[in-house]
């Protein structure tokens, strides 16, 4: 699947943006949000430094919209802005003691379901992805759940092919060990 | 149960790839810190302007001549459009080369497609030998070289030398700063 | 020989994109090649300016075509590496800076380290450091040298700095220790210099 832009609307809409047609830029938004919301929430763990990360690579996409150097391919260079803005919100949350935190409700008194269950749970699957080291949680989403190619990883992270290849499989492994460890308990 | 690898991690995926769907006040909020940011320059009608005022020209100047476009461009250096280079603002750059013995001089580099029309250097007067050429330019480092009579070529004695000489003719640096 | 068969492998299976037209200046051997350099470029979002503007220089100078190809090529691999140095957010003249200096012998970590202490563009500290290297300075003497100021000197302060040096080494001082001196001279005394005024008038840049 990879990233895709849909094609000339993305042209069309950058071009009128830097041509000063401010409001363009809402159908951009509008159009990557609830794309982009998924990789942020499973990358931070939460949806409020989710938000917080997305609105932050919208409004840096926008100020340097200039830089976008194809306008074809906005969304992919839009992907790179967000996975560096949620590496430094996973980095200040990690400092501020903030690991991944279910709801409040979910928290209190709730009895623990079995084990069954549980393995079912998105909760499980959530608690797995964070205990996956940050960079290879990067790579698994990337790869898994975005669906992007090896080449595009390497534009949007920054890091060379064998070495996302590498994380992803490692998180693989990792995940599964967590997993596993999990149904036995 | 045990399940085998590969379709535990494919359950995890399936329930990774689900839609998640954000707060619906986000675009707005996106769209307001935008609405606070200085305006954005339009690009279109500027940037054909420019295009007009420094494409080739054949024309011939005097000295005079020469000074009334230098002034025009240093004026019109203010708004110039920027092409990919953000919000940056040109600013007048001169070069100046000493060749008493050149019937025509021209200014090429990396801000001019290396054209040896668009930028042709002018005397200071009719029989020095020394020649001029002021030329608008957005922070960045250019490489540039006078073409003397349109075969020699001269570096700029008084700038640093680009380091790879891969075509065989010398070539110097000018680095324009932000600040 | 091989370089040339694989670029025009490479040539023959690049996507029809618009080719620039300044590239036709050309030849019609060396114009695929170059566009479908250029076009690999874009594909990797890296900026293509600098590479059409080696290409046009290496027109003008009447070099071999072969020449034009090797050094866009050298010039895009280059600027890939600066990318991965500084981050894939770094505009193009920053990049472009990044890449004369990874050229010049500066350390990828140098780089890295320059984007980690300075918040302003890295356009002028990097091209300082390249032209140092270029009057003789060891790159690691020019590398400590332009770290050390580079977090709170501005542009007009970075290029002052190279010029002091420059005419230091002009009258034979040593190139290492002008720089070293040259920077502690800045450092303590906090100039600041009016080059507002110099870039107005028609003068050496």
């Amino acid at each position: 699947m990879g990233i895709h832009s849909v094609g000339t609307s993305d042209v069309e809409a950058v071009r009128r943006v830097l041509g000063g047609d401010t409001d363009a830029y809402a159908t951009l938004v509008a159009r990557y949000r609830d794309r982009l919301a998924r990789y942020a929430v499973h990358m931070l763990g939460n949806r409020e430094d989710a938000e917080e990360a997305l609105q932050d690579a919208f409004v840096r996409a926008y100020r340097s919209l200039e830089r976008c150097d194809d306008a074809a391919r906005f969304g992919a260079w839009l992907y790179g802005i967000l996975v560096n803005r949620c590496r430094t919100t996973g980095a200040r949350a990690a400092k501020r003691g903030r690991v991944f935190v279910r709801d409040e409700a979910a928290l209190n008194g709730v009895a623990h379901a079995s084990v069954a269950e549980q393995t079912e749970g998105e909760d499980v699957v959530r608690w797995a992805l964070a205990r996956l080291t940050p960079e290879y949680r990067e790579a698994f989403l990337l790869k898994h759940v975005e669906d992007l190619e090896y080449e595009e990883m390497a534009r949007v992270t920054g890091a060379g092919v064998s070495a996302l290849k590498m994380r992803v499989k490692r998180a693989r492994e990792q995940l599964q060990a967590i997993l596993r460890e999990a149904e036995r308990v | 149960m045990f399940e085998p690898d590969e379709e535990l991690i494919g359950r995890v995926v399936r329930q990774l790839r689900r839609p998640v769907t954000v707060d619906a006040g986000l675009d707005a909020r996106v769209m307001e810190q935008i609405a606070r940011l200085p305006a954005r320059r339009p690009g279109g009608p500027a940037r054909a302007a420019w295009r007009w005022l420094t494409r080739p020209r054949t024309i011939r100047l005097s000295p005079l001549g020469a000074l009334a476009i230098a002034t025009v461009l240093v004026a019109i250096v203010l708004w110039r459009p920027d092409r990919r280079s953000g919000p940056a603002s040109a600013r007048a750059f001169g070069f100046v080369v000493v060749a008493p013995r050149a019937a025509t001089v021209s200014l090429v580099g990396d801000f001019n497609d290396w054209d040896a029309a668009r930028t042709p250097m002018q005397r200071t007067r009719k029989d020095e030998s020394v020649w001029t050429a002021v030329i608008p330019l957005t922070p960045g480092r250019y490489r540039y070289a006078f073409l003397v009579n349109g075969v020699s070529w001269l570096a700029d004695p008084a700038a640093p030398a680009a380091r790879d000489d891969e075509f065989g003719a010398p070539s110097s640096v000018v680095t324009v700063g932000g600040s | 020989m091989t370089l040339l068969l694989a670029v025009t492998l490479v040539a023959l299976q690049a996507p029809a994109q618009g080719v620039d037209p300044r590239l036709q200046r050309l030849d019609s051997i060396t114009r695929p090649m170059v566009a479908a350099l250029v076009d690999s470029a874009r594909a990797a979002a890296l900026p293509t300016e600098p590479l059409v503007q080696r290409a046009l220089e290496g027109a003008t100078k009447r070099a071999a075509g072969d020449r034009i190809v090797a050094a866009v090529r050298r010039l895009a691999l280059d600027l890939g590496h600066a990318r991965d140095a500084l981050g894939i957010t770094t505009s193009p003249p920053e990049l472009t800076a990044a890449a004369a200096a990874l050229r010049a012998g500066a350390p990828a970590a140098t780089l890295t380290e320059l984007r980690r202490i300075r918040r302003e563009s890295l356009t002028v500290p990097l091209a300082v450091l390249t032209d140092l290297v270029s009057s003789g300075v060891p790159v690691d003497s020019a590398a400590a040298a332009v770290l050390s100021l580079a977090a709170k000197a501005r542009d007009a302060d970075l290029v002052e700095f190279r010029r002091a040096v420059e005419r230091d080494v002009a009258l034979g001082a040593p190139p290492a220790s002008a720089t070293a001196a040259a920077a502690a001279a800045f450092t303590t005394a906090d100039v600041q210099v009016n080059a507002g005024a110099r870039q107005q008038r028609p003068g050496r840049p």
